[in-house]
């Protein structure tokens, strides 16, 4: 088994063996895929019959790549007198420069070939090993080989070409090559999407037929940096994880069909390039002040798709936010959701708080007011379709029992809501963090609806019911022997116990009783949550608790990120900073790259961040986790047209300028210099917030 | 042409700004057997004005008459019809998807809420 090379531009990747091969089974997720099908399932090179061997994989972009081979498969080093070199870019399918080396002082004449195939998978079959029900062609048209696929009206094609003369047959393409001593021989190979979607064509990523694949410039990584804010710091690994968030979140732009030449954030590479709502409004939020433009672009895009009808196979309600959108097969022919599916309880709440923290950062009061519709919409369905069990809380139900999702808050794994002593609750499920959501939305949206819509009564309204939601809460989810916020309330409107992370997001909403605030912070730092990496999902000591369990005690650095903002929102700056330099110390580990969650174990047991096994890296949010952080650490608050600074980074960072912050300010610099102790010996150092050894303290509750 | 295709064009004209406000032609071809009818939606900033005049389209949707009568009947998804190619769809996309909110069959469906699940408090 080779190591997996991938690349992808928006929904568009390619996922390879070392040697740019492709063999795709049913059930092996590698190919060449574009809303959500593969559109090439093979895709073997070989000269004189043979396969290549690796030399080496260079990673030029995340759209790019190249593959240095030599023929032969054997495992000893082979003195070739050819080499070969893939050089690969993704865009409206792919592009291959091939080229063939003759090393010797003789001419040699070769038969390259390549084999290719499609199965026109669907995403969904792929991850389920699903059986196809239409029926597959090829045949050779003028100069391109045409691999298709029908179901009914349903029509995939891939096409396939080169530059050079080559024989054509229905497997693939032979060339007959000459090469002169020490000369080479290149040909340009194109695999496009010959029918995809109707009318989702949008513009090519690359300059089609162009000689040389370059992205386009509005899309280029260099403007992209550009545009972005600077950064200098005394430590080192902060501006590494910096750029490798700014780069990934480069390659995480999805522009939607709606919204041709506009980019949010999809939610993962590669099994979720598509818009969620969750995801793109969270990934928006931590990357406000650093590219506020993906935030304008999740706010138009979801606000197209708001939900318009209440139709149970979707999950979906008037004023509803979608949850995922889906392009494929299952999906045309309704064997799933996805068209858009509305599945997800706290996107619709969030979409008014991104509306309102863009509004803040940007002052584009002309998007507030064109979305006004959308927004009173979403307000109307938190009132109105959210409170299921009509005790003034949102819960979540699904309604489509098949192929909806049970679970729907972020934490969407079965065990994720427990009680105390590991028992789970039954449906409906009012999750504590939603009602922070809610609040936080009703309080903005009385602000927009004050100071754009002009709508003071309205405002007025929100301002009461947030009020109400704020008091009532405090009241109902409130663990009085613990001193934190249940995890949810069941459908009894009894409280699920457990102490989780829940309880961050809910100082980010500011839901939380100032007079609480302390005691949910102590437990937010205690031995039981905070590892030294990390706050965990779960509590140690709670029934359900594992190191290693997905929801229930691993580390999510997007968690963290919200969680730390919470902390400053009441105050606790030391703590915000000391999540700040676990999370940032546990990207170095990563390469800059955080990990969708990591292992909750205690820091001075493992001395490095555990990985937890996952398939989509990197992931949106927590490529935004880095970002937030910084405008955590920074103190970074829009207030009227000004941005206020107020730092309070850890020690060991030394000093930190982030210059050229974008928003209705024009363009301002911040500058900080650590001075929270983190660690119990404060120093410069390779890491931020690594505890003595013999200070180890455990225990907990 | 169905009564509820008629109808549908009918009440375009009095429905609220389209979400997003958007400045457009969509133009709608319905093939029904041999004919084909093309209606224009003249949008401006939402608003829509129907009219049967060759405006020069932003998109063009093309179907038959039986899909876009489900579809306007609220008995299949639009967007689900488009993956499957029952929907052809050629310029701006998202002229389509604004209409969508209009294409959920009866007036009064956009109102309703779903039983069982949406008590509003006293």
């Amino acid at each position: 088994m080779s190591a997996e090379v991938k690349i992808l531009d928006g929904n568009t990747f390619v996922v390879s063996d070392d040697r740019g091969d492709i063999e795709a089974s049913l059930t092996d997720p590698t190919g060449l895929f574009s809303f959500d099908t593969r559109f090439l399932s093979k895709w073997i090179l070989t000269i004189d019959g043979q396969r290549l061997n690796p030399l080496s994989v260079d990673d030029l972009q995340y759209f790019e790549t190249r593959f240095f081979l030599v023929p032969g498969t054997g495992t000893v080093y082979i003195d070739a007198k050819l080499s070969v070199i893939r050089q690969r870019a993704v865009g409206d399918g792919f592009h291959e420069e091939l080229t063939v080396f003759n090393h010797d002082d003789k001419p040699v004449d070769l038969e390259v070939r390549i084999e290719a195939a499609c199965d026109f998978a669907d995403l969904f079959e792929v991850k389920d090993a699903l059986k196809k029900q239409g029926e597959y062609s090829t045949r050779v048209e003028g100069e391109r080989l045409v691999i298709g696929y029908r179901r009914e009206t349903y029509v995939r094609e891939t096409w396939v070409s080169a530059t050079e003369a080559c024989a054509i047959d229905d497997h693939g393409m032979t060339f007959a090559v000459h090469v002169e001593p020490h000369g080479q021989w290149t040909t340009d190979l194109h695999v496009a999407i010959g029918r995809g979607i109707q009318g989702a064509g949008g513009r090519p990523k690359y300059e089609r037929h162009a000689k040389k694949a370059r992205p386009i410039m509005e899309t280029s990584l260099e403007k992209w940096l550009d545009d972005a804010p600077g950064l200098e710091c005394d430590w080192d690994p902060l501006k590494r994880t910096y750029h490798r968030s700014l780069v990934d979140l480069a390659a995480l732009r999805f522009s939607p069909v709606s919204l041709p030449g506009h980019y949010l954030p999809a939610a993962g590479l590669p099994w979720f390039m598509t818009m969620f709502g969750r995801d793109s409004i969270l990934t928006s939020l931590q990357a406000l002040p650093f590219a506020s433009e993906l935030a304008r672009t999740t706010l138009v895009a979801l606000g197209l798709w708001q939900g318009s009808r209440s139709d149970d196979f979707r999950d979906e309600d008037p004023g509803r936010i979608l949850h995922e959108l889906r392009f494929g097969e299952m999906t045309a022919f309704e064997e799933r959701p996805h068209s858009p599916y509305y599945g997800s309880v706290d996107a619709t709440p969030l979409y008014l708080v991104l509306l309102d923290e863009y509004e803040r950062w940007t002052g584009d009061t002309k998007l507030v007011r064109a979305l006004e519709p959308q927004a009173r919409a979403a307000l109307a369905w938190i009132d109105d379709y959210a409170d299921l069990q009509g005790n003034g809380y949102i819960a979540y139900q699904r309604r489509n029992e098949e192929t909806g999702l049970e679970n729907q808050c972020w934490k969407d794994s079965w065990d994720s809501i427990s009680y105390r002593d590991g028992r789970l609750p039954g449906f409906p499920r009012a999750t504590c963090e939603l009602q922070g959501y809610a609040y936080d939305a009703k309080v903005r949206g009385a602000r927009l609806a004050r100071d754009v819509w002009r709508d003071p009564a309205l405002a007025d309204r929100l301002e009461k019911e947030a009020a109400d939601l704020k008091r009532r809460f405090n009241r109902d989810f409130w663990v009085e022997d613990g001193g934190y916020f249940a995890i949810a309330l069941d459908a009894d409107g009894s409280k699920v116990d457990s102490l989780a992370s829940n309880n961050g997001h809910l100082l980010w909403s500011g839901i939380v009783d100032k007079s609480k605030a302390r005691s949910v912070a102590s437990h937010l730092m205690s031995a039981a949550m905070f590892t030294g990496w990390g706050v965990r999902t779960l509590a140690d000591g709670q029934g359900r608790y594992n190191p290693i369990g997905y929801h229930v005690g691993t580390i999510w650095p997007f968690d963290n990120s919200f969680i730390a903002w919470g902390l400053r929102r009441y105050g606790f700056k030391d703590e915000a900073a000391r999540i700040a330099a676990g999370i940032l110390d546990a990207a170095e580990f990563f390469d800059g790259r955080l990990p969708e969650a990591f292992g909750g174990y205690p820091r001075e047991l493992t001395k490095y961040p555990v990985q937890y096994p996952t398939s989509c890296s990197p992931q949106a949010w927590s490529t935004g986790a880095p970002l937030l952080l910084l405008r955590t650490m920074l103190g970074l608050e829009p207030t009227g047209d000004h941005l206020i600074v107020d730092p309070a980074l850890p020690n060991g960072i030394g000093r930190l300028e982030l210059l050229d912050i974008p928003g209705r300010w024009g363009r301002v610099d911040a500058f900080g210099r650590g001075r929270v102790d983190v660690a119990k010996r404060p120093r410069r150092a390779a890491q931020l917030g690594v505890i003595k050894p013999e200070k180890k303290k455990r225990g907990g509750r | 042409m169905k009564q509820i295709t008629r109808e549908f064009f009918a009440e375009l004209e009095k429905q609220p700004a389209l979400p997003g406000r958007q400045t457009g032609v969509l133009c709608i071809d319905l093939a029904d057997g041999e004919r084909t009818e093309h209606w224009y939606l003249d949008i401006r900033r939402g608003a829509i004005h129907v009219s049967h005049k060759g405006l020069t389209p932003d998109c063009v949707m093309s179907t038959d008459l039986a899909t876009f009568e489900a579809i306007v009947d609220g008995r299949m998804n639009a967007m689900a019809a488009v993956l499957r190619g029952a929907i052809q769809i050629e310029g701006r996309f998202s002229l389509l998807i604004a209409l969508q909110p209009f294409m959920a069959g009866p007036r009064e469906a956009l109102k309703r809420p779903t039983a069982g699940y949406a008590r509003r408090r006293s």
